[in-house]
């Protein structure tokens, strides 16, 4: 709770910051401002607590997901000192901080909402913070057309989730989760069909939301046209947060229904994981890879959903550090590559570890990551979603993510070849000092969590 | 049957009728028009139902604010039948066929539901703005004072988007 008033004064004080000529020293404010709201936000470990009437709840699934959302975040705007650098991106540098940060609201609010007006409002924060932000490049057509698909899309998902709410509703009469899991709980036996309904459509609004088959379509080209750093932001902290909040849906109100929705969850998730792994095989631009194994990496997050029993959130969390961390070095990475050479494509990696070893060492080791090879963090959150699966009976269900993720390997492989046995293009390739940490630290993250994966998966 | 039920049939085919309408017309203006009509007899359901603070903000927002917004957007465009993009049949065969599935499904949904699994309190102030202000402010204050950073997030946003600025 307090995590999110803070965050909201930060998004403010962005905006004042334009007034007060503060423009320069608007990005180390936020900066510290995050880093010291973190620090709070871990007061509230172990100190469950429910505030205004049931809105908002903490827990520590809530302090866990809001710790790395912040820890994103914290990591986008050191990235972004570098990249907003023309003087458009300049003139508007504390009107895309301010929605960054109201951007984060949204996602604090997923994280630990109690009530549908709250998933509701924290979901249209999030995503009306991001069709702007998509499209913030405004002289750029690919940056235009991602922000309205993105928008038209989105739309219609929320009336979806919208729909759902007011039909649920409609027979519970109420809108706190807690209530409509006692619902569930005194009619399991019996479900009233248009309960099931709205449950259906809150489910695929969700899954379009985290851009799962056969609901992705929209996922590859705004990634693809919306500026690499909201692209990172999207990949990174709009899933997780998307995924958090699905989770807390199916384990809290609709955690009884789970039987009426398993054939359709089971479907989209064999769907997400198979037209995520096989589509990307055949791309040529790197946001564009990115944004399909983005999409497989839904799949594997949704097998965790489904598989629904006892220690699926320490087996998200783990998950969505291990991707989070990889994702964001990979694309402070090719930001640098793409500023450097000016194309997108993968040909723009060609020959880079003539050129930086280092830096080509470090994406290597980012696409490793993505990949599930040990031993860096993804293949333990692989591994541990696999083996819970496993445990619960989702046999073939982890027979397709296995196969699944043997065929991703192949188009990270393919970024790699292109690093170390393609001829080197004759452009310069350096990343800034702050990229140079961010990477170092994010791989380290990686590292250190694929050799200790106990520190996290009991945690919560 | 009463007087109050004569007027929710009333209501209720005028605004099935005229939701009809909007999706027919062939004039962009005419569907907008329609659609305004729709909007009062929504908000004549919602007096029905003893919400007359909403019936007055539907009427005040959506008949109001938000349709002006879509005929200046209409005219602005110049929509009508000739300039409008062909689409291929196999679109509208499938979207025509996803809509009438989720229209189906809703409709058996309805029909085989339990007799009034809610029943709402009839109480005659229950739509009153004192009433209204008590729950809002009291029940809901969060999502209402969170829904001032959607709407600034939002603010923003149209503003970096719009603006208008010479290209350098």
């Amino acid at each position: 709770m307090n995590t999110l008033i803070y965050t909201a004064c930060l998004g403010l004080f962005g905006l004042l910051a334009e007034i007060f000529n503060l423009r320069k020293y608007l990005i180390p404010i936020l900066v510290l401002g995050l880093a010291v709201i973190f620090s709070l936000n871990l007061q509230t470990w172990n100190n469950p607590q429910t505030h205004f009437n049931g809105m908002l709840s903490d827990s520590n699934f809530s302090t866990a997901f809001s710790g790395l959302a912040l820890f994103i975040m914290l990591i986008i705007l050191i990235l972004s000192g570098d990249f907003y650098t023309s003087t458009d991106d300049e003139k508007h540098i504390s009107d895309y901080m301010a929605i960054l940060m109201f951007t984060l609201c949204g996602a604090l609010m997923m994280f630990s909402f109690s009530n549908m007006a709250m998933l509701f409002l924290g979901i249209e924060t999030l995503s009306i913070s991001l069709y702007v932000m998509a499209g913030s490049r405004r002289f750029e057509v690919k940056s235009n057309e991602a922000g309205f698909k993105y928008f038209l899309m989105g739309s219609f998902a929320s009336a979806f989730l919208l729909f759902g709410i007011a039909l649920v509703f409609g027979v519970t009469g109420t809108f706190s989760i807690d209530g409509i899991g006692n619902y569930m709980r005194m009619h399991a036996d019996k479900l009233d069909p248009l309960f099931i309904v709205g449950m259906l459509l809150m489910i695929f609004a969700m899954l379009f939301k985290v851009s799962a088959a056969p609901f992705h379509f929209w996922a590859p080209d705004v990634y693809e046209g919306a500026p690499s750093l909201i692209t990172a932001l999207m990949s990174t902290l709009v899933k997780i947060a998307a995924f958090a909040a699905f989770y807390r849906l199916l384990s809290t109100c609709f955690v009884f229904a789970l039987g009426k929705a398993e054939i359709v969850l089971t479907v989209s998730c064999a769907a997400t994981l198979l037209v995520g792994n096989l589509v990307a095989l055949v791309q040529d631009n790197f946001k564009r890879l990115l944004a399909y194994s983005g999409i497989s990496h839904a799949g594997y997050m949704l097998l965790a959903i489904i598989s629904l029993q006892g220690r699926t959130d320490s087996a998200l969390f783990l998950y969505s550090v291990g991707y989070a961390v990889a994702s964001l070095a990979a694309f402070a990475i090719a930001i640098t590559v793409f500023k450097a050479t000016g194309t997108e494509s993968i040909s723009g990696f060609n020959g880079l570890a003539k050129k930086n070893p280092l830096l080509a060492a470090s994406l290597t080791m980012a696409m490793l990551s993505l990949a599930g090879i040990p031993p860096f963090a993804g293949f333990f959150g692989k591994y541990f979603i696999f083996s819970e699966a496993f445990r619960n009976g989702w046999q073939n269900m982890v027979f397709v993510a296995i196969i699944s993720s043997i065929i991703g390997v192949f188009y990270y492989m393919k970024v790699i070849v292109a690093m170390y046995s393609k001829p080197a293009n004759e452009f310069e390739i350096k990343p800034t000092f702050a990229y140079q940490m961010v990477i170092a630290v994010c791989l380290i993250i990686s590292i250190v969590l694929g050799l200790y994966p106990g520190v996290f998966t009991k945690l919560l | 049957m009463g007087i109050s039920q004569i007027i929710f049939y009333m209501l209720a085919a005028f605004t099935l009728l005229s939701a009809l309408f909007v999706v027919f017309s062939k004039n962009p203006i005419y569907s907008v028009l329609w659609l305004i009509l729709c909007f009062f007899s929504i908000a004549g359901h919602f007096v029905m139902l003893n919400a007359q603070f909403l019936a007055v903000v539907h009427i005040i927002v959506y008949s109001g604010a938000i349709m002006v917004l879509f005929l200046f957007t209409v005219m602005l465009l110049n929509l009508n039948s000739e300039t409008e993009p062909h689409k291929p049949t196999l679109l509208k065969f499938a979207a025509v066929l996803s809509g009438g599935a989720l229209f189906l499904i809703i409709i058996a949904a309805v029909r085989s539901t339990m007799p009034a699994p809610y029943v709402a309190p009839q109480l005659s102030e229950v739509g009153y703005v004192k009433n209204i202000g008590m729950k809002l402010y009291r029940d809901y204050t969060l999502p209402f004072e969170v829904a001032s950073i959607l709407f600034l997030s939002a603010m923003i946003g149209s503003v970096v988007l719009a603006k208008k600025e010479r290209f350098n």
